[in-house]
């Protein structure tokens, strides 16, 4: 997975380039958005890491541009400037995610992966997670290619986790997801299709009850 | 202020003070007059009649008529001769001291009855008709009546005029008082001039331009903060990640140890400059209005959560919430803040296999936040101190910097919360709790309609 990171900073960039080959990503460097424009015109990226404060035309103008001329690749915005006035302007504008500098390689990392799931998802209807692969349109899971055997019930937690990995899924959206319009289902219920579906996953993700709130998905670190 | 002190400087009440008294005064000396003068004309009126008949009797006896021996009912009169015999009428009956004219009038007394007289004297005889004075109606009861009445009302109409007077003319200051109370304090708005009296719009102006260089000043602090925010974080982002790289990459395993307190010197930089940053944002003078609205409690505990979930695991706490939909009147900017440092404390100081737990909820109508641990608690004797700028519980964990709490202190008042320092469930570890003014009614019951 290739992705592009436009900052001017040189230790920052190069903090990033390094951080993100380590975690198994292909990454390109620019430091203005004019030879960004120039990366992007020419090769495929998955993901754009974008600075806002950039020599010239600054990040969020540069944003503008790749959403006026259509294109649909991720944008995670960097950012030492934390206003709550720029993170809405930048997700307005078409940003997927938005990290506050300085942060922890790991985050940005986790963050990255979970992006470029979300955009495979739009383009094939299929998650990949660790060693799941969740074929959301076709409703089948895959445990390292071997397809798995879900109830109705244990299938729409998988996907309900899986299009929220990374992030906490309260146990009453968990109810939701799961209820069908003639049949209510209880709290207690849920914590049983959830054990359930953890004894089905196994090691091969981390599936994290988080106390008081709900569950979490996520690839094994 | 004293009560006196602000009675003194009512302007409804001087107005009042300076008109109502005086014109009190005035009616009542208005009433006193017309009684008075009222009481001379209808004296006038019935000595005019005592007189005529002195008069016809005077005009008979010239005539030559007989001397007239019956009066009016009620009137006495004798006639005597200039030599003071009595010709007719009640003998004994005492004449008016005479005087330049030949018809006086007096004042008398016979036996017991107060009389009224009036002598008329020609060359033939002296007459002189009285009248008991009690039997003319008193005219001053009867004109005191009417006129006391007519007076009273007027007096009543005329406050009453001088009371609304004061409030209209007075009503453009109250409704600027109101525009004033309705803002919060930190509104820096200029106050709308339109309604305001000529004679208060120099204050308003001035007022106005106050508010002005106020708000330009937090606007500066402001984009001083996030300037040097970025000046800050950039480079350290870039040392920080560098850090992470290089003690990742096998060929620096030698030098591990001493990568790893550079990287923690370089955390405790990050950490202070961020700390630093976020006091500078809690400051009263640099968060105006913008950012004030509605929050949900509930999901500012779920970020919080989300946040911190790994660094729990981690350090291996049983991180968790109890929360119910809570909203109240906050920056969520802030709220972030102040959540993010009670989190950062419980779980820096709470030791492995310990709990954390983060509540929020309705306590009583009002909104609270709470984030409990069972570490080893802030002893009763350093509570009151840990809220101070850069204090730190001697022999407590390396790491912090001191401000933790006096940023949570700090966005607490931003909120007119309560904080409250306790120690935790069975007397371990700590809870701090931060209870929030009611929201309107209507919210919070439909929150807790909702919660229920």
């Amino acid at each position: 997975m290739r992705i592009l990171v436009v900052e001017d900073d040189f230790l920052v960039a190069d903090a990033i380039r390094r951080g993100l080959c380590m975690s198994g990503f292909a990454v390109d460097c620019a430091s203005d958005a004019e030879q960004a424009a120039a990366a992007l015109a020419a090769e495929h990226f998955d993901l754009a890491l974008l600075d806002i404060a950039l020599p010239g035309s600054d990040g969020l103008t540069f944003l503008r541009r790749l959403r006026n001329a259509g294109t649909h690749l991720p944008v995670m915005i960097l950012t030492a400037r934390e206003t709550l006035a720029t993170k809405v302007q930048a997700l307005d504008l078409g940003a997927d995610d938005f990290l506050v500098k300085p942060f922890e390689q790991s985050e940005l990392a986790a963050r990255c992966r979970a992006l470029i799931r979300r955009s495979n998802l739009k383009s094939s209807g299929q998650l990949t997670l660790g060693k799941l692969r969740i074929d959301i349109t076709g409703r089948q899971l895959y445990i390292d290619a071997e397809p798995v055997e879900l109830t109705n019930r244990e299938w729409l937690i998988v996907e309900c986790l899986a299009l929220n990995a990374g992030r906490i899924v309260t146990k009453e959206r968990l109810q939701q997801a799961v209820a069908s319009w003639d049949q209510a289902i209880t709290p207690n219920a849920v914590e049983v299709h959830v054990s359930r579906v953890r004894a089905k996953l196994g090691e091969s993700v981390v599936l994290r009850a988080v106390r008081g709130l709900g569950y979490r998905l996520d690839e094994p670190r | 202020m004293t009560a006196g002190s602000a009675s003194a400087t009512s302007i409804r009440r001087r107005l009042l003070l300076f008109l109502l008294p005086p014109l009190t005064l005035l009616m009542l000396v208005g009433v006193l007059i017309n009684y008075r003068t009222a009481t001379i004309f209808v004296r006038a009126a019935y000595d005019q009649k005592l007189a005529d008949i002195a008069r016809s009797f005077a005009t008979q006896i010239q005539q030559g008529k007989p001397t007239p021996s019956v009066a009016p009912p009620g009137i006495l009169f004798s006639i005597s001769t200039p030599g003071g015999q009595t010709l007719a009428g009640r003998p004994g009956l005492p004449a008016a001291a005479s005087g330049s004219a030949p018809l006086t009038y007096g004042d008398a007394n016979l036996s017991g009855q107060d009389l009224r007289l009036a002598t008329y004297r020609i060359p033939e005889a002296v007459i002189t008709v009285a009248e008991n004075d009690a039997s003319r109606p008193n005219p001053g009861r009867f004109i005191l009546a009417s006129n006391w009445l007519i007076d009273f009302i007027q007096l009543d109409i005329i406050l009453l005029i001088v009371w609304i007077g004061v409030h209209f003319g007075l009503k453009p200051l109250l409704a600027l008082r109101r525009q004033i109370e309705a803002r919060s304090a930190r509104e820096l708005s200029p106050l709308d001039t339109a309604p305001v009296p000529a004679e208060v719009r120099p204050l308003i102006d001035a007022l106005n331009l106050l508010f002005e260089l106020h708000a330009g000043a937090a606007q500066a602090q402001s984009r001083f903060v996030a300037d040097t925010a970025h000046q800050l974080r950039t480079p350290i982002a870039g040392l920080l990640g560098s850090l992470q790289v290089l003690m990742r990459e096998p060929a620096a395993a030698p030098l591990q140890s001493r990568l790893a307190s550079l990287y923690e010197g370089v955390s405790t930089l990050s950490h202070s400059a961020n700390q630093l940053l976020a006091l500078a944002r809690a400051d009263r003078s640099t968060t105006l209005n913008d950012g004030f609205g509605k929050t949900d409690l509930k999901s500012a505990v779920e970020r919080i959560v989300e946040r911190n979930v790994d660094r729990a695991v981690e350090c291996g706490l049983d991180l968790g919430a109890e929360c119910s939909p809570a909203n109240v009147e906050a920056n969520a900017r802030l709220l972030d803040d102040l959540l993010g440092n009670l989190m950062d404390n419980a779980l820096k100081y709470t030791p492995s296999g310990g709990r954390v737990t983060v509540r929020c909820g309705y306590d009583a109508g009002r909104p609270f936040l709470e984030v409990e641990d069972d570490g080893p608690g802030i002893p009763e004797s350093e509570r009151p101190r840990v809220l101070e700028r850069f204090y730190r519980i001697p022999g407590s964990a390396p790491g912090g910097c001191g401000l933790g709490l006096a940023i949570v202190d700090e966005i607490a008042k931003q909120h007119d919360a309560r904080l409250s320092i306790e120690s935790g469930a069975a007397h371990r570890g700590v809870r701090i709790n931060l209870l929030f003014p009611a929201v309107r009614a209507s919210a919070a019951e439909s929150a807790n309609r909702v919660a229920s």
